[in-house]
This record gives structure tokens, C-alpha cells and sequence, in this order.
């Protein structure tokens, strides 16, 4: 989130678009029905009427898959209107850039396609800009011709949302554009869920940049992450193609040394020029004395990535056979991951795997699947005991990027023990391995591991990722003390500051005094980067530094300084006039991003369907986002009779995830016992199918029998003058624990998106019959 | 001292259950075996083992839904009418407003404070023959130690809010007030009963919430007591009764499963 929780309550419209709050984010939900007794007007767009659409004051049903359409077709209603930020789109956006002549944009590509990828080499801005916004080949020229073709009529045909409804939309949500209004966008898995997920995130900033909407309170671009502290798993590089605090995974390819790997991975301009700092002090963290300027601080230690090793690339790699081990650690793919029957039965060709949970989940019981056959599977199942967050001392970051330390209220139970424990006690012994002698041990044996030798002390750990000087151990005040010269360590620069007073870490302190008068709480928890609750908060003001709103205003220029009521994300040291054209620090430009050359399908967001889909795309003769990645072919065509419903799947307040704690637990599951799936009454009419009917819901990955719930709360949409029925249905069950189901992830496709491979779970197609 | 309440506000309510999940929690109550409910509320009626139900309603008029949440428990009668009809007392109305099955050890199950529930929001174990009642007691033993109620302390959105009836009850009036054509005009349990520590302010009509509207305006013991308390024979008589059609039943049930 650019924003944070507490901060919903400035926003004058919510938009809540591939996010159910209500459902999923219940206390958030807090401070938009805080924001509703001031005024504020909430939107919810969803294929459901859910529980946040029961709340709206303006519900709008669209097809899965459809976000793209939807959120241009507001930006051309805006530009259209003339409704948008004017003054904040020229002085903070790249909407005034001019970009090469040669970029253009035909039939659903854009100008350098060619063998499934794009040579970007006419993306780029010429260097020259034009203020008035008129110039054919700028920016904001190329983006109104671009979304002009999303007009309300087409949006409608391709989204299934009513026409005049979703001018009212339109309205309502452009309406914040207006200097001083505080348009907040929130969302979730349903827009990121998809094989053009990132575009629709994109989508989503660009709409909020056209309003004025991002670097204000009551703003801001709002992923509601799916879990407690998967922002915090992410910020600590839970995925494959990252270093802690967001620095690129080193590629064997592209850089093979330390050399290549500053030069390139280090940008020209923007505060990223100072990424050699945050990695070798990552370096110096991990190898302590052993990284030294003359060996390049150990860099070629480091594991280097040579390809994709996402999530479906790795199953696929073992179903190939070319995995032979496996750690899941906190994860449940048999449950969670997409195409789930084919996943299972690649974990067969395993030698062994090693499960660390709280339950014994579908995973670690895979061999024993209703599907499998155990006789047949000679994997080696190790299961550690993990203790929930509860059972265990350390950090969680919220949504907002607030690291909150959480104190263990009782011990882990029978022989459960903290991931830290089992991290610890296995590195010790892989370390032991490795003094005996290997292949290469140096990256294992010279480690720095120091944080106790029966017992690890988890500030130990704490002290290390807020970053320490080297000389005396003495924690650093936050990342901008970092060096590259190897003076000092930090295991995560984004962390940094965290952690930097023993006595009283930020991310302990639990102050309910706010100075801000805007609920910002900055002495509540540690909220990266440096305590700044909303970042790009430059764009808070106008470029000369009055408030656009007055009444919300976190910063004032008073003619000799800056009143602060936040960690200002720009030199507060100067004048405004000095920082107003660099309100987007860590962008070489220093200015939000229209046009983005970065994204791997395209600059601008198009609209493509999804790889299962009961239409053709009337935007273009491109079907599908040609760089989407497909990890299998075991897809329905285009308009499949066979498959003839558009399927979708949700989450339940009730459980959490692949439900491995919450299916456990009585009370949970005595309100949300069994797995279902819950169709319209039409459907249900024409199929002659009745609430807890035992029905088969089929895809070419698979069949699930499940109870059916007949709804009022799921109509058909009417999608290019057709009606098109939509099967929904929530993905916690699996056939372990105390409330048991089927898999809905036996259905969902192994398709993902161009640029980040999250898998399309949010659209495919199915049928549905009596059982 | 003013008696308290709760203003439950269902156009606040997400419907997170969090408030039905944390009665059982504080009042330590077992799971139930359920099965999948089409319409998620679940248990699908209130039990002896879940003494607060949220209950999911969908509103379909003019092809337009609406979709509703609304918690119910005892309401806790200013003049209840358990508390008149029990011959032994087990029953307490507390000055702080809660009512309270307080003496069940004097208790003779006859379920009679059941039966003249007027919203039928007392529970019985129905596979026992001589059982207690259960019902809401507002957490009374919360309340005296200065705390809220469990549901109350666990609400996300402020649906639910505690505080003294009469407060209550003047903030209930200014909502709708101020929002008239969101707020349907009536306040549940203004005058229902006689009155009712738990207020109840919608935008639906209570009907459509499955609320019992037909409910008397005025004191239930009021207009009853005179006629109820000259039934102790239906009083005793009517569990007894009740109890050896269960026990026979039940009998029969058993007898049945066996030859499966």
C-alpha cells in the first residue's frame, strides 16, 4: 500500500475493485464505515454481490478477467470530461514527456513485437517534454488516444456492467479528481490474479495519477495483501526473483559478477543509484569479515537465477523430473498452488520432502491424497512441527508496511518449535555437512551465523536486518547511514531503522498519541521505508507546497519551512520549488509513470482476455496477452461449449488460505464446515440444480464434487448482448484436517502473468452438473 | 445509575461473525457439528451451544438485493418475562440491565421462561431431558468487572456499541434522524416488550431481518402474569410430557440405528 489501514478514513470514494474487505479485511472495513459517517461514498466493482457490495453505495457486477476495461474506461470518462488533476498530472506524472516516433500501437500491439516478446527499443522518451500536453507523440496524448477506445459503451459489452450504471460509476470515482478530493483505490487477488495481473495494477496507479490521487491521505494505491505478513515475506524476498528489500536476484546471465551486477542493476538517476550500498551491506551481513572490497564482498557466493523458477515452473520442473527435493515451509501448494491434480502428481517424482507446518497439511500428506496411490510413491516425507504466530517471538508487517513485533504469548506445544529454531538448528547442521567437505562450501561454511549457539536470540537476529556498523556492532539510525565500502552490514536496507535503539526498537513501541491529527501514529510500530506512512507524500501538496487540501494537510510550506506531519519523501531542507519535480523518488524520471517501458506486454494496459474465456477480445485480434506465460496446454478453446461458464474463486472470513489453521479449528469450521460452490438462480433453473445439491464442477485440469448454494447474490452479466452465467467458489478446502473438501485448485489453470507469473485463479472456465 | 445496553447498528455490520465466534470463546462453549448452509448462517438456528447467532438475510425488490447481517440474542427485556414466569427465581434482572439465569441450581428445567420468550431467544439441551436453560447474560460477569461484553469488544466496524440505554436509545434517534432515507424509521426494542436493553436501528424493514414484529409494545407480564401464574400445573406438566416424548424417541431413534 502506498497508504496505510487507519487512512481509509480520509478518502471522499473508495473503490474497492478485485478486494472484498468486508469479507477478507474486516478491520479496514473499520475505517471505511468511519469514513461513511463523514461522508465518504464507497464503490464496489466484483463478478459478486458480495459482503463489501452490501455495504456500497454504488455496486457494480463485472465479468473476472474484465478489471483493464473497467478502470481505462473511468480514465477516459475523466480525460473525456476534462475532470482530471490537471496541475498534478503536469507537474508530477511523465504525462508531458514526448516518447520516440517511432512507438506506436496497432491491433492490440504495441510497435516492437516480435517472437512472443517485445523490443522495447521504441519506448523510450525522446528527452524532450511539453507542458501544454498537446504535443501528438507525449505521454498524455498517446493515453487519451489509448483509452479513448474504452468508451462507455465498449466497457459495457466487454464487462457485462449495466451502461448507465457505470457512468454513474465513472462519475462519482472521477469526481476525485478534483483538487483536494481523496480518492482511495483498494484492492487484492482479484485484480492481481490474473495473466495480465500486473497491468491491472497498473491500471489502478495510472487511474490514481490522472486524479491526483497518490501521495495524499485518503488516497493511495491499496493492495490488501492476502495474508497477515506476506507484506513482510516480500519485503524479506519470499519470491524467487529478489534480494531482500526489493533488489534484483542476481542472473547468471546478465550478471556474472559483482561488476555487471552495479553496473546494471544500479539505474542512472532516482534513489535506486544507491542500491551498491544496500547490497553490500547485505553481503557484509551474511559474510562478515570474510566480504571485503577485493572479493567483491562475496558476491559470487550468491546463487544466481538462470531462468524461471516461479512457482509453475518449479512443479513443472518436477513433474519433468528434475526436482528431487523439496522444502515447504509455511506453504501449502497441494491446496493453494494452481492446477493442483497435475501438481500432486508431480510431487510423486520427489526423493524427499520436507514439510514444516502446524498441521499435517495436504502437502505433507500428498502421498495419501483421495487420488493418489501410496504404494506407487516413494518420496521421503519429513514433517517439522512449526508453532503459529502466537507460539513465537518476531515481526509482522502489515498491508500498510507497518513491522510490528509480536511477543509470544504461550509456547509452541508436543515438539513444536519456531521457524527460527528450525532455521537455526538446520543451517548448524548443513554447516557441519559442509566442514566435512564439498563442492563448493565456502558459501555455507563462511556464512555469519552468530546468533547463539543452543539458543538463538532473536534480536540478534532484529539488529542484523536493521543494519549495524561494522567497527562496533552499534545499530545504524536507518538505510541512509549505509555504505558500500563495506563499513557497514544490513540484512535489509527497506527494514532499516526498525530496529535501531535497543532499548526501544520503533517496531516495539505501541504509542496511541497522534501528533499528526491524521491518524498517522508514527510512535505505533515501524512503518518502512524510515516511519513514512504514506509515500510519494511529496505529491501531497502543490508544487509550491500549500496543501491541495487544507483540512487533511500533511504538509505546509509556511515561506521559510515545512510543517511536518509525516516523514516527508522529499528534501524538506529546501524550498518546495526544488523537490516539485521529483515527487516519485525511486523513478529515474522522479515522475509517476503514464507510461511505463518497464512492464513486459506493454507501456500502457490493454485489454486481453483471459486464457479461458467464452469471448473473443473485441479490442484487437490479439486474444490473449501475448507475453502471458503458460505452464501447461490443458486449456478450453476460446468459446468452449464444452466449458460454457466463466468460474471464479474467493476467499471466506471464516478461513484463512489453504485453510490448514483455520480447518482446524472447531469453531471456524462449525460456521463454514464444507466446501460448496454458489451459482445464480438462473443457472440453477436451467440446469435444474437446488441448494445442497451434491454437484461435479469440471475444467480440462479436472473434476471437484462439491454442495451447491443457489444465490440471488450472483446474477448473469450481459456480455456482448449474451448472457453469461458466473460459478464462484471459495479455494479453502482440501482433504486434511477437521473440516474437510475438495480442492477448488484441482480447476484453476497454470497460466500466469507476463511479468510477475502469479497464476490466472480469478478466470477460467467450467461446467457444472448434478452429481 | 442508568441501565445499560447495545446499540447494533445493521447497516455497520460485515457480517464477520466475530461477535458470535467470541461469545463462545468467553463464555467457553463447544463447536457444533454443522453441514454447509446456502445462505452461510450458520448454525442455521440458535442452540444451546450458540447462545448469539448472526443471521444472513438477502432482500431481493425490484431486481434490486440487498444483503444483511444481523446478530440476535437474548434482548434482555427491561420487564422480562422469563424473569416473571419462573416460580423458583432463577432468574435476576441486574440494575446494570442484564438479564440473568443466575440460580440454575434451583432451576427445574420445566422450560417455561422458553416458552414465554416473546423472541424466543432462550436455549435448552434438547437431548436432556431435566436440562438447564442457556441464554445471553450480557456477560455479566464482564460487565461487573467493568468490561464490555465479549461480541462488542471483538466488533471491527463499531456495528455493535455499548454504552447506558437511554444514550443509546437518544443516539439510535438521531442517526435515523440525520439519515432518513437511509434508515428505516423504527427502532427495535424501543418498545418492544415493554423495552429492550439491546437496540436495534436498520435500513431494512425488521421483518425482512426475520425479527418478530408482531411482538407486543407494551411489558409481556404485564398483560400475562395473571393468566401465567395461575398455570402451574401446564408448567409442570408440559416438560414432563415434553421429556417422555423425547426420551421415547429418542429410544426409537437408537433402536433403528442399530439395525443399520
Amino acid at each position: 500500500m502506498t497508504n496505510h489501514f487507519i487512512d481509509y478514513q480520509h478518502s471522499d470514494v473508495w473503490l474497492c475493485i478485485g478486494a472484498n474487505p468486508a469479507e477478507n479485511h474486516p478491520m479496514a472495513f473499520r475505517w471505511i464505515t468511519k469514513g461513511k459517517e463523514k461522508g465518504g461514498k464507497l464503490i464496489v466493482a466484483d463478478p459478486r454481490f458480495t459482503k463489501s457490495a452490501a455495504m456500497a453505495d454504488l455496486y457494480a457486477p463485472h465479468r473476472p478477467g474484465t478489471d483493464i476495461p473497467f478502470l481505462l474506461g473511468i480514465m477516459n470518462y475523466a480525460i473525456q470530461n476534462n475532470l482530471y488533476h490537471r496541475e498534478y498530472v503536469v507537474n508530477y506524472t511523465n504525462a508531458s514527456y514526448i516518447v520516440h516516433p517511432e512507438f506506436g500501437f496497432e491491433d492490440g500491439l504495441f510497435s516492437g513485437f516480435g517472437d512472443g516478446g517485445y523490443d522495447k527499443a521504441s519506448w523510450a522518451y525522446t528527452g524532450e517534454k511539453d507542458p501544454t500536453l498537446e504535443h501528438p507523440q507525449c505521454v498524455f496524448q498517446l493515453l487519451k488516444r489509448h483509452t479513448a477506445r474504452y468508451d462507455k459503451r465498449t466497457v459495457s459489452q466487454i464487462c457485462g456492467t449495466p451502461e448507465d450504471l457505470y457512468e454513474e460509476i465513472c462519475k462519482l470515482y472521477a469526481g476525485t479528481g478534483e483538487p483536494g478530493k481523496a480518492g482511495n483505490i483498494i484492492y487484492a487477488m482479484g485484480i492481481t490474479q490474473h495473466t495480465y495481473g500486473s497491468q491491472n495494477v497498473r491500471s489502478i496507479a495510472m487511474l490514481q495519477l490522472l486524479l491526483g490521487n497518490i501521495g495524499i491521505p485518503g488516497g493511495g494505491v491499496n493492495a490488501q495483501r492476502g495474508e497477515s505478513n506476506v507484506q513482510g515475506s516480500t519485503d524479506m524476498c519470499m519470491l524467487y526473483h529478489l534480494l531482500p528489500g526489493y533488489n534484483p536476484m542476481p542472473n547468471a546471465n546478465t550478471h556474472p559478477t559483482w561488476a555487471d551486477y552495479r553496473e546494471k542493476a544500479t539505474p542512472a538517476a532516482g534513489y535506486w543509484v544507491n542500491r551498491p550500498k544496500f547490497v553490500v551491506s547485505m553481503l557484509k551481513a551474511w559474510y562478515g569479515e570474510h566480504a571485503t572490497a577485493e572479493n567483491d564482498f562475496c558476491y559470487d557466493y550468491i546463487p544466481k537465477i538462470y531462468g524461471d523458477h516461479s512457482h509453475m515452473a518449479m512443479f513443472k520442473a518436477m513433474a519433468e523430473g528434475k526436482v528431487k527435493g523439496f522444502f515447504a515451509w509455511g506453504q501449502n501448494p497441494v491446496v493453494g498452488g494452481p492446477a493442483a491434480i497435475q501438481s500432486r502428481k508431480a510431487m510423486e517424482n520427489l526423493d524427499w520432502m520436507v514439510c514444516i507446518d502446524l498441521f499435517e497439511i495436504e502437502t505433507a500428506a500428498f502421498w495419501k491424497a483421495p487420488d493418489a496411490d501410496p504404494t506407487k510413491i516413494g518420496t521421503e516425507v519429513f514433517f517439522l512441527p512449526t508453532g503459529c504466530s502466537y507460539e513465537k517471538e518476531g515481526t509482522v508487517s502489515n498491508s500498510g508496511r507497518w513491522i510490528q513485533w509480536r511477543w509470544k504469548a504461550i509456547d509452541p506445544p508436543g515438539e513444536a518449535h519456531s521457524d527460527l529454531w528450525i532455521a537455526d538448528r538446520l543451517f548448524k547442521a548443513i554447516r557441519k555437512g559442509y566442514q566435512q567437505g564439498g563442492v563448493f562450501p565456502d558459501p555455507i561454511v563462511k556464512m555469519t551465523w552468530d546468533y547463539g549457539d543452543d539458543h538463538y536470540d532473536i534480536v540478534k537476529v532484529a539488529v542484523e536486518c536493521n543494519g549495524f556498523t561494522v567497527a562496533d556492532g552499534e545499530p545504524v539510525l536507518n538505510f541512509t547511514k549505509l555504505a558500500d565500502d563495506g563499513s557497514t552490514a544490513c540484512g535489509n536496507w527497506l527494514f532499516s531503522g526498525y530496529y535501531n535503539d535497543l532499548n526501544d526498537p520503533p517496531c516495539k513501541r505501541r504509542d496511541t498519541v497522534d501528533t499528526s491529527g491524521l491518524g498517522m501514529y508514527h510512535n505505533w510500530s515501524f512503518c518502512w521505508p524510515v516511519n513514512r506512512r504514506i509515500i510519494y507524500n511529496r505529491c501531497a501538496t502543490r508544487p509550491n507546497g500549500q496543501p491541495w487540501n487544507p483540512e487533511k494537510a500533511l504538509f505546509r510550506w509556511t515561506g521559510t519551512e515545512w510543517i511536518k506531519n509525516d516523514v516527508p519523501d522529499f528534501n524538506a531542507n529546501v524550498p518546495p520549488e526544488e523537490t516539485a519535480n521529483n515527487p516519485f523518488i525511486m523513478l529515474p524520471e522522479g515522475q509517476g509513470r503514464f507510461f511505463a517501458s518497464g512492464m513486459a506486454e506493454g507501456p500502457f494496459p490493454e485489454h486481453y482476455e483471459p486464457i479461458e474465456t467464452p469471448f473473443k477480445n473485441i479490442m484487437s485480434k490479439q486474444q490473449h496477452n501475448p507475453c502471458a506465460k503458460l505452464y501447461a496446454d490443458n486449456f478450453a478453446p476460446v468459446g468452449s461449449e464444452e466449458y460454457p461458464y466463466v468460474c471464479t474463486t474467493h476467499r471466506l472470513i471464516e478461513h484463512y488460505q489453504s485453510g490448514a489453521l483455520t480447518r482446524n479449528q472447531p469453531y471456524l469450521v462449525e460456521l463454514m464446515p464444507e466446501m460448496f460452490v454458489m451459482i445464480s438462480k438462473t443457472l440453477a433453473e436451467k440446469l435444474h440444480l437446488k441448494s445442497y445439491d451434491w454437484v461435479v464442477v469440471s475444467t480440462p485440469r479436472g473434476e471437484i464434487k462439491a454442495k451447491l448454494g443457489v444465490t440471488p447474490l450472483i446474477k448473469p452479466l450481459m456480455v456482448h448482448s449474451k448472457l453469461t452465467e458466473v460459478v464462484c467458489m471459495p479455494w479453502h478446502w482440501g482433504f486434511q484436517g477437521l473440516g474437510r473438501g475438495a480442492i477448488a485448485n484441482d480447476l484453476t489453470p497454470a497460466a500466469g502473468d507476463a511479468n510477475t507469473s502469479i497464476p490466472e485463479y480469478k478466470a477460467f472456465l467450467c461446467n457444472i452438473r448434478k452429481a | 445509575m442508568g441501565q445499560y445496553g447495545v446499540l447494533v447498528d445493521v447497516t455497520k455490520c460485515i457480517g464477520c461473525r466475530g461477535c458470535q465466534t467470541a461469545c463462545k470463546n468467553w463464555n467457553d462453549l463447544p463447536a457444533v457439528k454443522t453441514t454447509f448452509t446456502a445462505d452461510w448462517t450458520n448454525p442455521p438456528e440458535m442452540n444451546f451451544n450458540n447462545i448469539t447467532l448472526v443471521g444472513f438475510h438477502t432482500i431481493e425488490k425490484d431486481d434490486k438485493v440487498q444483503w444483511r447481517a444481523a446478530k440476535v440474542q437474548c434482548f434482555h427485556c427491561l420487564e422480562p418475562t422469563c424473569f416473571e414466569v419462573c416460580f423458583v427465581h432463577a432468574y435476576n434482572k441486574t440494575p446494570e440491565g442484564a438479564v440473568v439465569y443466575a440460580n440454575p441450581e434451583i432451576c427445574v428445567g420445566c422450560r417455561y421462561c422458553q416458552l414465554a420468550c416473546p423472541f424466543h431467544n432462550i436455549q435448552m439441551k434438547w437431548d436432556e431431558v431435566f436440562s438447564r436453560v442457556r441464554k445471553c447474560s450480557f456477560c455479566y460477569n464482564r460487565l461487573v468487572e467493568g468490561l464490555k461484553p465479549a461480541c462488542v469488544t471483538t466488533c471491527p466496524t463499531g456495528a455493535l456499541k455499548f454504552g447506558k440505554r437511554d444514550e443509546l436509545l437518544q443516539e439510535a434517534k438521531e442517526r435515523i434522524n440525520s439519515n432518513p432515507d437511509k434508515y428505516f424509521n423504527h427502532i427495535y426494542g424501543e418498545k418492544e416488550a415493554g423495552g429492550t436493553s439491546w437496540l436495534y436501528i436498520s435500513d431494512v424493514p425488521f421483518e425482512d431481518l426475520g425479527f418478530n414484529t408482531d411482538v407486543f409494545q407494551k411489558s409481556i407480564p404485564k398483560y400475562t402474569w395473571k393468566y401465567m401464574k395461575k398455570a402451574p400445573i401446564l408448567a409442570v406438566s408440559l416438560p414432563i410430557f415434553f421429556a417422555a416424548l423425547y426420551a421415547y424417541t429418542k429410544r426409537r431413534a437408537e433402536n433403528e440405528g442399530h439395525g443399520h
